[in-house]
């Protein structure tokens, strides 16, 4: 993975030391909170519901082992004990004191990390496939050219003050996208053009929130050389002609929707013609030099079947559910990519423990060449484990309460911290996803319903992704109590769609019970155990899931659709 | 009245006497809001040191007992509703 350098390391450790005196002055009170917050949110402290809230960095989601050790540590000695995987790749802490927090981002910099531009209109975390580098599916690893994005938008000074917060995902299989680049401001393919060579699709004005929007092809195959100088345009057009008079009408895609495609393309063309400068280019010895710290580990060669065991598989069933719902192909024969879910009956979705933490980090060391990756679903990825030690490793994992086999399955739900937290939030995310992980916590059903994503946020601002989740569902607020929306048919990947309200809200008693009616109406109305929730969705439409939540299609008792 | 203490984020509630607390039993009542606001623009400008951004809510009180009318509030009130790692915060 990629090593800092001089630079890198000075701006990181001058930048907590710039922050460690401007919280003195906010202790003191010779700066306001007025004042502070910018400072602090420029630092991703944010002040939520109880305490403040540190959302620390984890680009493309890749950590090591000793970075993995690091957040343990700084979750036991400043935090309660845990952190929070957030749906951006990042970890945040929920309960860091403000005097502490200088120290923290000592912590973080002493192995090459930070929390610099998680909060803030300004380019945010750059995400990726969680499967980068080792998926069979992959064209090419996306990683060298977040980590040259990550270089280029980190203090950028053009975009420092953006009209509302940007974010950027990549990935390198174009057939699978498993990181929701449709769903961003801007979303790269690494693509193959008709002559066979490399180059990206640019995708722009996609995105969640309050508006959603799929992403549209803004061009189709952009050479490797002009990334930076191609993406920097864009952002420049936004930075000119985005709103800045209404915070809700300021992301990228609002731009792109009210001038249309084809007018923002001719802008940014004309800025990318006008600016385009060979500083910009990325040279390939760039490319490689930064590609090099990605190399792949030095893999064993091994047999494609390399005796995971089929007559094990077959005797432990546990262990065989295990590995057909979390563990993926890999590129390399004899090598696998582990799922480990975060989503443990009881505890909230993405929590990790300080000593869950340091266990994953001796277990990565000595399974994965000492690496991890944080995915968008909440879970970590042991992205090189021998095929043959998978059932060691699961049952390392499950004396940790890691070896659920639930990967995709209707209890690895995406939740936002809701209302439990959040200062955003208008309802609680957690206790619905704790319930419905409880309610259909059964090997058979999970099984037999398949692979369905419910996705919760607690507010329309959609960090739980729900527009995308095959079953979505929104918080609300009406008159100072928690209401649900219910809706389906999202999809965050190759078949993008955006999913609609089923009827009026739920009450919170209600909701779970309309998840499991919907699933049921489901497991009736499928042609075939093959045929997927969201396609059974997309083919009958939504009276069938109406009449099973509300007895009747009729808009006027479903409260319209 | 209630904020956030500058010092570590916990939920802050105005006593009568114009101190702070983390318990919402402690916190003083206004009857009406032009009081409450007045309260609370002083309070930003002359308490910003040890609190931030304070604000007045609505709350049912009856018999000693403060009971918040908001879901928001009374999860601010009392903690998280989920299991925490960590609940008492110690270290």
């Amino acid at each position: 993975m990629y090593q800092y350098d001089d630079y890198d390391r000075r701006i990181i450790v001058e930048r907590a030391q710039q922050f460690r005196g401007q919280v003195a002055r906010r202790l003191t009170g010779e700066i306001t909170e007025e004042e502070f917050k910018p400072l602090r949110l420029q630092n991703g402290l944010y002040m939520q519901l109880h305490a403040y809230m540190l959302r620390v960095a984890i680009p493309y989601g890749l950590l090591s082992s000793t970075q993995v050790r690091k957040l343990a540590h700084i979750a036991r000695t400043y935090d309660r004990g845990y952190g929070h995987l957030t749906t951006r790749q990042n970890i945040q802490y929920n309960w860091p004191k403000l005097t502490d927090v200088p120290a923290i981002l000592d912590e973080l910099a002493s192995v090459e990390m930070h929390a610099v531009q998680t909060s803030g209109n300004c380019v945010r975390n750059i995400t990726a496939d969680h499967f980068a580098g080792i998926a069979r599916d992959e064209l090419e690893d996306p990683r060298p050219y977040c980590e040259i994005l990550r270089q280029w938008s980190t203090f950028h000074p053009e975009f420092a003050h953006l009209p509302r917060k940007f974010k950027i995902a990549m990935t390198g299989a174009p057939g699978n996208d498993r990181a929701a680049v449709r769903f961003h401001d801007i979303g790269v393919r690494i693509v193959e053009n008709a002559q066979g060579e490399r180059g990206f699709e640019v995708l722009v004005g996609g995105g969640m929130g309050r508006t959603p929007l799929i992403g549209e092809v803004i061009r189709e195959f952009l050479p490797k050389p002009h990334l930076l100088s191609y993406i920097e345009s864009i952002l420049r057009v936004y930075n000119l002609h985005g709103r800045r008079d209404n915070k809700y009408k300021a992301r990228i895609k609002i731009l792109v929707s009210a001038l249309g495609i084809d007018e923002f393309r001719r802008r940014v063309d004309e800025d990318w013609e006008a600016s385009r400068t060979p500083a910009l280019e990325l040279p390939d010895a760039e490319v490689a030099r930064v590609s090099a710290f990605f190399a792949p580990p030095p893999y064993q060669v091994l047999p494609a079947d390399d005796q995971v065991g089929v007559i094990q598989l077959g005797r432990d069933r546990v262990l065989g559910n295990w590995v057909s719902n979390n563990v993926d192909a890999h590129k390399v024969p004899g090598y696998s990519a582990v799922v480990i879910s975060v989503k443990q009956p009881g505890i909230p979705p993405g929590d990790v423990s300080d000593t869950q933490l340091d266990a994953i980090a001796d277990i990565a060391d000595r399974y994965s060449f000492g690496h991890v990756v944080v995915t968008h679903t909440q879970n970590l990825v042991l992205p090189d484990v021998r095929t043959s030690e998978l059932p060691r490793l699961h049952a390392e994992l499950r004396a940790l309460d890691l070896g659920e086999a639930n990967a995709n399955k209707i209890t690895d739900v995406i939740t936002c911290p809701g209302l439990d937290y959040c200062d955003l939030a208008n309802a609680r995310s957690i206790p619905l996803s704790l319930e419905i992980a409880a309610r259909f916590d059964r090997v058979d059903y999970l099984n037999d319903v398949g692979d369905v994503s419910i996705k919760i946020s607690g507010c329309i601002n959609a960090c739980g992704h729900h527009h995308v989740g095959n079953i979505g569902i929104l918080g609300i607020d009406k008159r100072g109590e928690e209401f649900y929306q219910l809706m389906l048919g999202g999809s965050p990947g190759n078949d993008a769609s955006i999913g609609k309200i089923l009827g009026r809200a739920l009450a919170q008693d209600e909701i779970v019970d309309a998840v499991e009616k919907v699933l049921d109406r489901y497991l009736e109305i499928r042609e075939s155990p093959d045929e997927r929730f969201l396609d059974a969705v997309r083919r009958v439409g939504f009276d069938p899931f109406k009449v099973a939540v509300y007895g009747s299609a009729d808009p006027l008792d479903a409260g319209g659709d | 009245m209630t904020g956030n203490f500058t010092e570590d984020g916990a939920v802050a509630w105005r006593r009568a006497d114009g101190t702070w607390a983390r318990q919402i039993a402690e916190a003083g009542l206004f009857v009406d809001e032009p009081t409450a606001k007045a309260a609370a623009t002083r309070a930003a400008a002359q308490e910003q040191r040890e609190i931030c951004d304070p604000y007045g809510i609505e709350v049912h009180a009856e018999g000693g007992a403060i009971d918040p009318l908001t879901a928001r509030q009374r999860i601010r009130a009392n903690g998280p509703t989920i299991r925490l790692r960590r609940p008492d915060g110690e270290r």
